[in-house]
């Protein structure tokens, strides 16, 4: 209903647009030739028809005047032959004494001479192209103004029902958290803070086993009328991303992640702990698993299938439900080892739905407090626990050895640094001191020279 | 504590607010459009040629829509914007074109 409107709207606008410009195009045709400070282009279309309704009375007696100055009572010297752009800088009014009225415009615009050198053809091509691009480039920045507003509502519709379903009074998050949006928890204030016009983030925090979490909406850049054009080449879907920051108590050593089978590819080549820590697994044949599409990544067999719960096949991954309610899953990623000021955190990121049907995400949104509290209460075997302890312990040295050889390096850099300036300070030095003595040498000559000088006078 | 399901898992002492991660301003995402927008007008006003100056004029707009904080963006779409409005000031109000002379 609205998308129609709103094409509707788009349309008009458009043939309005269209119209008008056509509308202006024709009347400033009508009217060029009155204008004076009109573009370069203009100028020469008047031109165009000039030359030749000018040219014909003198044409009628003398012909040679087009090619040759006249004869012999021109004070001014004979033009360079090279230049044909002579028809009437040599016209000698008292010589054509007849023919006054039309000849009378041709020193009033000095150009004809010019265009009549080179023939009509580029000014005749020119002249109406240079209209389609002010016309277009005109219509352009108005539909560009008119889909910013209506981009910029249609983002934020998105972003305010996706509030409403999951982040109001009542709601999975109301529930789950105690303090909801950016402000200090009071009772206006404001759930979603927006950055830029297509970032939306929703912050909600006082949970157990959690400090906070931080959902990220990344919707299409509606308001952007090329963004719009590029994304009809190159389409692209509404994120939305939770990174929850666990307690540091709260979780053990866990790498786990969750997508469609290319990305998980991706995601273990790209991500950094999941490809030092973790690999993709294979299924296993004894019990129900996740659906074909998807792939796991994960450390070790018993995190997965501890994380892969009956309970979350059933609602969500598993054959028949990921059709209906697992749609919109893009990955979840949960690491002890992530890389940045929270160490562990779990990522989840789904698609979203359109405005309407935002309840169609309400299974995957579950996932988050869910999959909370079950790495929160999460406890590795005492065997899984010592291979993870050993993996993270070689991996914890070779950050420590990376980080002292990065520090070595910057030293050396330092070092080397000094050392060059050094060297030039010194060359600098030593530049002076040889201007120095050579100013010196030159005052020797000088004095040198001086007496001979004298002598010379003297002689 | 971990006992039940049932139990209220909000936790009110442990709520923390929002603090806005710090970005540093080389780590913002490049403004490819007003990089273009700059691009275009300064080849508008050079070559006297309008289209691209059009173009640059284009580039100033989406590059406004997809500003994040004012303060850090204007600059660059400031001069674009100039370079642009200049180049279509000299094309239509300017002296004719020089180089139509020779």
């Amino acid at each position: 209903m609205a998308n129609r409107t709103l094409s509707l709207i788009w349309m008009v606008c458009f043939s309005l647009l269209v119209g008008v410009a056509v509308v202006k195009a024709k009347a400033k045709a009508h009217f060029e030739g009155f204008e004076g400070f009109e573009g370069e282009d203009d100028d020469i279309e008047d031109l165009t028809i000039d030359p030749a309704s000018l040219r014909s009375p003198p044409l009628s007696n003398p012909t040679p005047l087009s090619h040759q100055p006249p004869p012999s009572d021109l004070p001014n010297p004979p033009p360079p032959p090279a230049a044909p752009a002579t028809t009437f800088d040599f016209w000698d009014d008292d010589e054509f004494e007849g023919v006054p009225l039309q000849h009378l415009p041709p020193p009033a615009d000095p150009k004809p001479d010019n265009a009549t050198a080179p023939p009509a053809p580029p000014p005749a091509a020119s002249a109406p192209r240079s209209f389609t691009v002010e016309i277009l480039c005109g219509s352009f920045l108005v539909m560009f103004a008119v889909n910013y507003f209506t981009g910029k509502r249609e983002n934020e519709n998105i972003a305010l029902s996706w509030a409403a379903q999951f982040a109001a009074k009542e709601s999975i998050f109301d529930k789950n958290f105690s303090l909801l949006g950016i402000g200090d928890g009071g009772e206006d204030s404001p759930l979603l803070l927006k950055e830029g016009q297509t970032t939306f983030k929703f912050y909600a925090s006082g949970r157990r086993f959690c400090q906070g979490l931080l959902a990220t909406l990344e919707l299409k850049s509606r308001h952007d009328l090329i963004a719009r054009l590029y994304n009809m080449v190159v389409p692209c879907r509404d994120e939305i991303s939770f990174e929850v920051y666990m307690n540091d108590d709260a979780m053990d050593h866990v790498v786990f992640a969750l997508a469609k089978k290319k990305a998980a590819k991706a995601m273990h080549k790209d991500v950094r702990d999941l490809q030092r820590f973790a690999n993709v697994l294979s299924p296993p044949t004894s019990r129900k698993w996740v659906v074909d599409d998807l792939s796991v990544i994960s450390e070790s067999k018993e995190v997965a299938s501890d994380f892969i719960t009956d309970a979350v096949i059933d609602q969500v991954f598993g054959e028949k439900a990921f059709e209906k309610f697992g749609k919109g899953l893009i990955s979840l990623h949960f690491s002890d080892q992530h890389p940045g000021v929270h160490k562990k955190v779990l990522l989840f990121k789904f698609a979203l739905p359109a405005a309407k049907n935002m309840a169609d995400m309400s299974r995957l949104v579950a996932l988050v407090p869910y999959y909370i509290d079950l790495i929160g209460r999460y406890k590795l075997s005492s065997q899984a626990r010592s291979k993870t302890e050993a993996a993270r312990q070689k991996a914890a040295q070779e950050a420590q050895k990376e980080l002292r050889n990065a520090q070595q390096e910057a030293m050396q850099r330092r070092k080397a640094e000094k050392k060059k300036m050094m060297e030039e300070a010194e060359a600098k030095l030593s530049a002076e001191a040889i201007r120095k003595r050579e100013a010196k040498e030159r005052a020797r000559q000088m004095k040198k020279a001086m007496p001979r000088m004298k002598m010379a006078r003297g002689a | 504590m971990s006992s039940s399901h049932a139990n209220d898992p909000r936790q009110p002492s442990a709520a923390r607010p929002y603090v806005p991660p710090q970005v540093a301003p080389q780590d913002l995402p490049i403004d490819y459009a007003g990089f273009i927008a700059v691009i275009f007008g300064v080849a508008g006003v050079m070559f006297r040629y309008k289209l691209s100056s059009w173009l640059a004029l284009i580039f100033c707009a989406q590059s406004v829509a997809n500003m994040r904080n004012i303060e850090n963006d204007l600059k660059q779409v400031m001069m674009a914007m100039m370079f642009s409005l200049m180049g279509l000031i000299t094309n239509y109000f300017g002296p004719p074109r020089p180089s139509k002379q020779s």
